[in-house]
């Protein structure tokens, strides 16, 4: 994996249908968007027009929430046909999605759920991403899941099983920042522990977005404004990674516009803070 | 245990209704607290109440999904029945598609055979009617027939011109006249249940925006015929055999006039179609 294929876009947010009108009618400022892959792989209609329209104005990733990377099913050749498909006609600057399964037996959950840990599972995944990265004739970007569960069988730690895959695999990794805080709060490990591991130069692409707080468990709705310990986790990984493409993620009570292009902007400035922080400190 | 054994058994423990209870796993012939000994628990959160978050995300993710893809449906059964449809439907059909568009493939099948439909027994092909919609939305992309490609070719060889539907155009044939109620609940009027008479309904996209209207029996037949690939003389024979009133050139010109401005046709022939993509831009959908 070169990452110099996958030059900085900057500070994004997702494509959302309650914005499609605003971002179509005015063509916003914004340096790129993230959309959902499966939401493009239909056969017709606006769903296509619309990343027409956005792909004209701006850069996309496109990120996908149903390859089953660490399924024990085959791989979905169909829906890796598709993915290839869109990928073609949209031009993404990158492919991504979750380091997790999705389903088994020809049945999908439509949810991200973890895998055990240990080296046999990193072995399995890898083999899957090598064969997907050839299918799709590109390297793909895998997202740590948040998670409410873990295996008793698991060997590894969650970060040694992001880094073993990704290294065995030669991809790419896209650290989403909240997952890591709410893992942290479920299953009891130190975030900065977590973020310290993994290897800067597999880094492409950070997420950040907010949760919801159950008392005896943290749940990745996307539904909230970040958290400021999220956003001080995230001046810590800007501090390891540098000035990574950072994209704000809201998938419910999706507020106007205008709220996530500011979370865009703020997520800038944290970043131009952290990286000036962090000059000053090494000068001295 | 190895992944799949461990995949399989946390798959019915979020699926199945009790999967979480200790049953489930003796059932499949497992040592009783097979989840306890599969996954970490503490004093916050044991072993079931973990896997019961991604149950619950399960059910809750799809009851909303086909709430959204059937709001006529929800609106007429209820909240509460459509749970508890979604609850039974889940268990027969289990998503298997990687697009969670395809959830509720099947619920007006379930419908069908559901007690609800006892109550509501317009409620199945309601469900129908609100599927078709979305299945149009997503239908493919593809150049429909306009009137300026039609005049320009000679009127002696207009019979044997060969029509065919637009990808983005479904019929939905029933017993019930639907459209009235998917429209009061469309619009936040109040609704009364559908008059029990033969009906079609044609469902089309164009401009990416899906529109549905009820057909009468000659232009349904009609319809039928170009869905099926016809000719314009056959489609002419068959509104003239099927109207009562005698002008049937101007009721078939009135048709065709209607489903040109709708972009529901497209040209089957070659031949046409090449001089739609040579001559004139197509309306596209």
């Amino acid at each position: 994996m070169n990452c110099l294929d996958f030059g900085p876009l900057g500070f994004g947010v997702g494509l959302r249908r309650p914005h499609y009108a605003p971002i179509l009618d005015a063509h916003p400022t914004m340096d790129w968007f993230e959309v959902i892959s499966e939401n493009f792989m239909v056969e017709g209609g606006r769903p296509l027009q619309i990343l027409e329209d956005v792909r004209a104005h701006y850069p996309i990733v496109m990120h996908g929430v149903s390859l089953s990377i660490g399924s024990s099913d085959p791989l979905n050749r169909t829906y890796l046909d598709a993915l290839r498909c869109a990928a073609r006609r949209f031009k993404p600057a990158w492919v991504s999605d979750h380091l997790c399964w999705t389903g088994v037996n020809g049945r999908n959950l439509h949810d991200l759920l973890p895998l055990p840990y240990t080296e046999e599972t990193v072995r399995h995944v890898a083999n899957r991403i090598r064969q997907i990265q050839e299918i799709l004739e590109r390297t793909i970007l895998i997202e740590n899941v948040s998670s409410y569960m873990a295996f008793r069988s698991s060997r590894l730690e969650e970060w040694e099983f992001l880094t073993a895959v990704a290294e065995e695999a030669d991809c790419a990794i896209l650290l989403d920042i909240n997952n890591v805080f709410v893992n942290a709060f479920n299953h009891r490990f130190d975030a900065l522990r977590y973020i310290d591991a993994i290897p800067a130069d597999r880094v492409v692409q950070l997420h950040l977005a907010g949760h919801s707080d159950h008392g005896s468990y943290l749940l990745d709705t996307h539904d909230h404004p970040i958290r400021p310990e999220v956003w001080a986790l995230y001046e810590h990984a800007v501090r390891r990674f540098g000035r990574v493409s950072t994209l704000i993620e809201w998938d419910d009570n999706i507020p106007e516009f205008e709220v996530l292009a500011a979370a865009a902007e703020e997520a800038r400035r944290r970043c131009d803070f952290a990286l000036a922080s962090e000059r000053v400190h090494k000068a001295g | 245990m190895n992944l799949r054994e461990l995949q399989n058994l946390v798959y019915r423990s979020i699926t199945d209704p009790d999967g979480t209870k200790e049953r489930v796993g003796e059932e499949r012939g497992l040592a009783p607290g097979v989840l306890v000994a599969l996954i970490h628990g503490d004093e916050r959160l044991s072993a079931f109440e973990r896997v019961n978050i991604y149950a619950d995300a399960y059910f809750y993710r799809l009851l909303e999904c086909l709430g959204e893809d059937f709001p006529t449906t929800l609106a007429v059964l209820g909240e509460d029945n459509f749970a508890a449809l979604v609850r039974g439907y889940l268990l027969e059909y289990r998503p298997t598609e990687p697009s969670i568009v395809y959830a509720g493939l099947y619920l007006a099948d379930f419908l069908n055979r559901h007690p609800f439909s006892e109550r509501w027994p317009f409620v199945a092909e309601l469900a129908r009617l609100e599927r078709a919609v979305l299945d149009v939305f997503h239908a493919a992309d593809a150049p429909a027939l306009r009137v300026e490609a039609l005049r320009a070719i000679p009127s002696g060889e207009w019979p044997a011109v060969k029509l065919r539907a637009h990808p983005a155009v479904e019929i939905v044939h029933g017993e019930w006249r639907i459209t009235d109620l998917l429209d009061a609940v469309e619009h936040g009027r109040e609704w009364t249940d559908p008059e029990h008479r033969e009906a079609s309904v044609l469902v089309w996209r164009q401009n990416a925006l899906v529109h549905y209207r009820s057909l009468e029996p000659v232009e349904r037949d009609a319809l039928v015929l170009v869905s099926k690939g016809a000719s314009l003389a056959a489609v002419c024979e068959a509104v003239a055999a099927g109207a009562q009133e005698t002008n049937h050139v101007g009721l078939i010109g009135h048709l065709l006039a209607r489903w040109l401005a709708d972009g529901i046709i497209m040209p089957s022939d070659a031949t046409l179609a090449t001089s739609v993509r040579d001559g004139f831009p197509s309306t596209g959908t």
